[in-house]
């Protein structure tokens, strides 16, 4: 029940948000709108069944099936992850307490099976590649933290028939740029929902690296959601296909199921309660 | 044909008018041009080196890595603040420069890029080995200490001594022909670096820089020699003609031929490798010869003003010396189109051109000089002139008729030498030896492998036929088992796989406890810790080791050096081995690629191209000497002073210790070729003198007489010709260049010493 009621401040919040935006005639700035992508609801907590299908550049394959768990803490979060398929890393489960801003490491616990222990892992930089995939430690967070870059509000577009804010985001310093490996970010975000669905990648060296392409946007649970994000490396060839289902958004998870015990007890259907 | 020649002499201007258009024609083909510094180009494409080296490009990235070594003699080595400082700031630069493919760790190692696992009391730690200079004595202690416990970079990225480190740079893909750019980048850099004064000595190589420097050597040494071969040429010229038009019309008819040559080359898509700039020279050399008889002939006739007219005598001389023209340009091509019995695309090219060359050489000859003659001032008078050598001639006529057993007992011994010395005959195809023992990359390459494990790649592939293979422990212990055996060679300084990294991770998930560096135990554990790495370390470190459905595993081998024998002793040892482990049969497929096999198999091919040409060019030109002279005796004593010579050459390789290489394996059947010529006209000769009725001795006077100064032109211009390639940059121009004069001498030497002890041998049969 305290959830529902959660649910439905939150609806109200975002709805009177959507529905009486600032007034125009002036121009929201980058940072502006990078605010309000930041604020936008993404649910207290979520469960979902994610795919990754990791395709080289001669097109050949890598599937992980996973099912995920999320919960908020203020600006922290907890998550877990349990590995479903392929059969050789099954069980296989990841801990991470994910700390808001940059002062505080990320602390991370792996439970590998086959050895049947829990190793705790050290933290990665933000622009390390994720588990394999074309996405950094920094492209899978929601949004990058905003303080880190010059936002520049560059124009208006069209995507697939949707008004989008053209955001440039530049790293504030060198060592910045060259932790997340990025000279310059571009992000297309949605004017309606606040979300964007493409962002283009330049490297250090100025040239074009990654394009992340965020597709079959849909409403769960009052919460917009896309379905399925590709992050492809132009420089590789190599590029990641994530697609979402099952989504829970709210079911009000206990804290303990972002526990090292669960991380051994492995992933049961039951845990949804 | 008297009436295609007296067209040409009646339509003279139209005939230069149309050599002229020809070779515009031509000369606008030559910005065509390329030149190929790969040497996997020089394979052929069906052969397993070349598709091999594909196919590991394609599975695991390139390994062709430009190599920067750092080494600081000092106290200490490289483990000080300064040191370490310029390697975190080279590192930086390197990844800055649009050059590199710097993705993936495996694209730019080096002492500030590489990573340590390392296990502590509850987990795994894969950090960077530098994070940053350190700046304390005990972070460089700490440093130091965490390398050598690690092992797997000790001596591939940092010596064993700490006195060293090297960087390994990928190039982008696509930058091969900008490989001089890129070194001399790197070069300015490593120069600006020096400037500062440091006891750091910076040392660059790898493949890709040895490319670079191949492909501005070539057409460097192409402009280079052109004007010393022309001068020389103007000089032998001056000395036997003393006109202006006795020195420029022949050099006119080469320069064409020339400038035909290369266009036709252009136009045909073939590129210039390091053996093909030579072409040029040869053309130069051989072509000369056709233009030096007519003139000759033109000047006798016009001496003696046989004819009324200048055209009635232009078409005698073109008439009686078609004939043998052709033949000896026959013979010659029939030589250097034997070397199509080679595999190698390099030295069938250069047959197929130079063929092409001498082709046109006559051509021209036959309708450049005519016609030029019938357009040019007549002379009133010529002068008789004794020629130059005379007097030696003449001696050369006598000698040989009073110590025929002399000089059999000098042929016979040099003979036995030679026999002795092809015994010994070796074969390298080493890139890095093509270079003189005192240049720079060369220099660079033996510092770097003194220091470390070595700069010449090579590679394993093993195809475990389905998919997660790799993960099997047996096969990662038999991963592990090869590396071993590999490693027990001492030209290999190191040997890489992901076998090593698993059993390192093992350890680090066990309290680092070294017991437990040992494969993981099943193909589920091994999984798992692949995927713990990828949280931890950037997933494409390892894309070099394995493929994505973990079914190829590649180990990669440095070596030492990329001579022949070494490569192919090591490959022959562990044959068995690889049987062994990766059964066939089992579905497993092993398959080798890299610098140093491609080296291996190019050595084969020199070989059996060697053999094969070689036999080719013997039997074609033994059956066309039969054809001309029409008996079978003839023809087989023709042979002699070439064999013997071709002989003497190997002899002399395997005597001196030159080895086989893509450019001394032409030398034989250029030898045979160029050689076989001399016999020719000096059968020829000797046939006819002896058909007029003269007697063996006399016939062998009038034959040296007559043939015997244009033989020695010929050997003059061909020996002084190769000997330019004395002063190339490339070590196998200058051993081919050597190789080839020493053996035109012998041939001249077999030619008119041998041969008239020969024919006095057997003067009643060959008596016609």
């Amino acid at each position: 029940m305290k959830n529902m009621k959660k649910r439905t401040t939150l609806l109200i919040l975002t709805a009177a948000f959507l529905l009486a935006p600032p007034a125009y005639g002036a121009e929201p700035t980058g940072l502006d709108i990078m605010k309000r992508v930041d604020a936008r609801d993404d649910g207290d907590d979520l469960i979902q069944k994610m795919k990754q299908r990791l395709v080289d550049r001669r097109g050949s394959v890598r599937e992980r099936e996973m099912i995920s768990l999320r919960k908020d803490y203020g600006r922290d979060n907890k998550s877990i992850t349990y590995f479903l398929a392929p059969s050789n890393v099954r069980d296989t489960a990841l801990l991470t307490w994910d700390y808001d801003g940059i002062e505080k490491d990320d602390d991370q616990w792996l439970y590998l099976p086959a050895l049947k222990k829990v190793r705790r892992i050290s933290s990665s930089d933000r622009g390390d590649y994720f588990m394999g995939t074309d996405f950094t430690f920094e492209d899978i967070k929601q949004t990058p933290e905003l303080e880190d870059y010059h936002w520049k509000l560059t124009g208006s577009d069209s995507i697939d028939g949707h008004d989008v804010w053209v955001v440039e985001g530049e790293p504030r310093s060198d060592e910045l740029k060259k932790n997340l490996g990025y000279s310059s970010t571009r992000y297309y975000i949605r004017k309606d929902i606040n979300m964007y669905i493409r962002v283009d990648f330049w490297d250090r060296k100025g040239q074009e690296l990654k394009h992340l392409v965020s597709e079959e946007i849909r409403q769960i649970d009052g919460i917009w959601t896309a379905m399925k994000g590709t992050m492809t490396n132009v420089q590789t060839g190599h590029r990641t296909e994530l697609t979402f289902s099952d989504h829970h958004y709210n079911s009000g998870l206990s804290d303990r199921e972002f526990s090292e015990r669960m991380l051994k007890r492995g992933y049961r259907d039951s845990s949804q309660d | 044909m008297k009436q295609i020649f007296n067209r040409v002499l009646t339509h003279p201007k139209s005939v230069l008018l149309l050599l002229l258009l020809a070779t515009v024609l031509a000369a606008s083909q030559m910005r065509h041009i390329y030149i190929e510094t790969d040497m996997d180009a020089m394979l052929p494409k069906h052969s397993d080196a070349y598709i091999n080296k594909q196919v590991l490009e394609e599975r695991f990235g390139s390994t062709d890595m430009l190599i920067i070594g750092v080494i600081n003699d000092e106290e200490g080595g490289i483990y000080n603040k300064r040191s370490l400082a310029l390697v975190q700031e080279l590192t930086d630069w390197l990844a800055e420069q649009p050059h590199f493919r710097t993705l993936a760790l495996n694209d730019l190692l080096s002492l500030s890029t590489i990573k340590d696992i390392r296990g502590s009391e509850n987990g795994l730690d894969v950090e960077k080995f530098m994070d940053g200079v350190p700046q304390t004595e005990a972070e460089i202690e700490h440093l130091k200490q965490r390398m050598h416990e690690f092992g797997l970079y000790e001596d591939v990225i940092v010596s064993a001594d700490g006195s060293g480190t090297i960087f390994a740079v990928r190039p982008m893909p696509d930058t091969r022909h900008q490989y001089a750019e890129v070194y001399d980048l790197v070069k300015a850099k490593v120069k600006e670096l020096e400037a500062r004064g440091g006891s750091e000595q910076f040392y660059i190589s790898g493949r890709p820089v040895i490319e670079g420097v191949f492909g501005v050597y070539m057409p460097a040494e192409m402009k280079r020699m052109q004007p010393i071969i022309m001068a020389l040429l103007l000089l032998l010229l001056y000395l036997s003609f003393r006109t202006p038009r006795g020195v420029l019309l022949p050099i006119a008819v080469v320069l064409m031929a020339e400038i035909w040559m290369l266009g036709t080359m252009a136009a045909l898509g073939a590129p210039i490798y390091t053996v093909t700039t030579m072409l040029p020279i040869l053309i130069l050399a051989i072509g000369i010869a056709d233009a030096v008889h007519f003139l000759s002939r033109e000047r006798l006739l016009a001496h003696y003003q046989a004819y009324a007219h200048r055209k009635e005598r232009l078409i005698e001389v073109m008439h009686e010396l078609w004939k043998p023209m052709l033949m000896t340009s026959v013979t010659t091509g029939a030589g250097f189109l034997s070397m199509l019995a080679s595999d190698l695309p390099p030295i069938r090219d250069f047959g197929v051109f130079a063929a092409v060359g001498i082709a046109y050489a006559l051509l021209i000859t036959m309708l450049l000089l005519p016609a030029a003659l019938m357009l040019l001032p007549e002379k009133k008078q010529h002068d008789e002139r004794r020629p130059l050598f005379s007097g030696y001639v003449e001696w050369l006529g006598r000698t040989v008729l009073r110590y025929p057993r002399r000089i059999m007992a000098f042929f016979a011994a040099l003979l036995l030498i030679s026999v002795a010395g092809i015994l010994k005959l070796d074969v390298n195809a080493s890139l890095v030896d093509q270079f003189k023992p005192g240049d720079p990359v060369r220099k660079a390459d033996r510092m770097l492998n003194r220091h470390f494990s070595g700069t010449t790649s090579l590679d394993v592939m093993i195809d475990t036929g389905r998919e997660n293979g790799l993960l099997e422990p047996v096969f990662l212990q038999h991963l592990i088992d090869l590396q071993q055996e590999l490693e027990k060679d001492p030209m290999v300084g190191d040997s890489s796989s992901i076998a090593e990294f698993l059993q390192t991770m093992n350890q680090a998930l066990h309290a680092d406890d070294p017991a437990w560096k040992r494969v993981p135990d099943s193909s589920d554990l091994a999984a798992q810790y692949l995927l713990l790495y990828s949280f931890s370390g950037a997933p494409d470190d390892f894309e070099t080791f394995m493929t994505g459905d973990y079914r190829q595993a590649h180990i990669r081998i440095n070596m030492k050096t990329d001579e022949t024998k070494v490569v192919a002793a090591l490959l022959e040892s562990l044959k068995s081995k690889t049987d062994l482990w990766f059964p066939k049969e089992k579905g497993f497929k092993v398959e080798w690629a890299g610098t140093g096999f491609t080296v291996h198999r190019l050595s084969e091919m020199i070989i059996d191209g060697q053999v094969a040409s070689l036999a080719v060019s013997i039997l074609a030109i033994f059956l066309l000497c039969w054809w001309m002279f029409g008996r079978l005796l003839i023809a087989t004593i023709a042979m002699i002073p070439v064999s013997l010579a071709v002989t003497v050459n190997y002899g002399m390789m395997g005597n001196i210790g030159i080895p086989l290489d893509i450019a001394t394996a032409l030398t034989g059947a250029m030898a045979l070729g160029i050689g076989v010529d001399f016999a020719i006209h000096y059968l020829h000769r000797y046939h006819e003198e002896s058909v007029a009725g003269r007697s063996y001795e006399e016939s062998v006077i009038n034959t040296n007489r007559s043939v015997g100064h244009a033989i020695l032109f010929n050997t003059f211009v061909v020996v002084g010709g190769f000997l330019v390639l004395l002063s190339a940059a490339l070590y196998p121009q200058m051993k081919l260049g050597a190789l080839i004069a020493a053996t035109m001498v012998i041939c001249y030497l077999a030619t008119c010493y041998l041969f008239p002890v020969l024919l006095g041998l057997g003067r009643e049969k060959i008596r016609v």
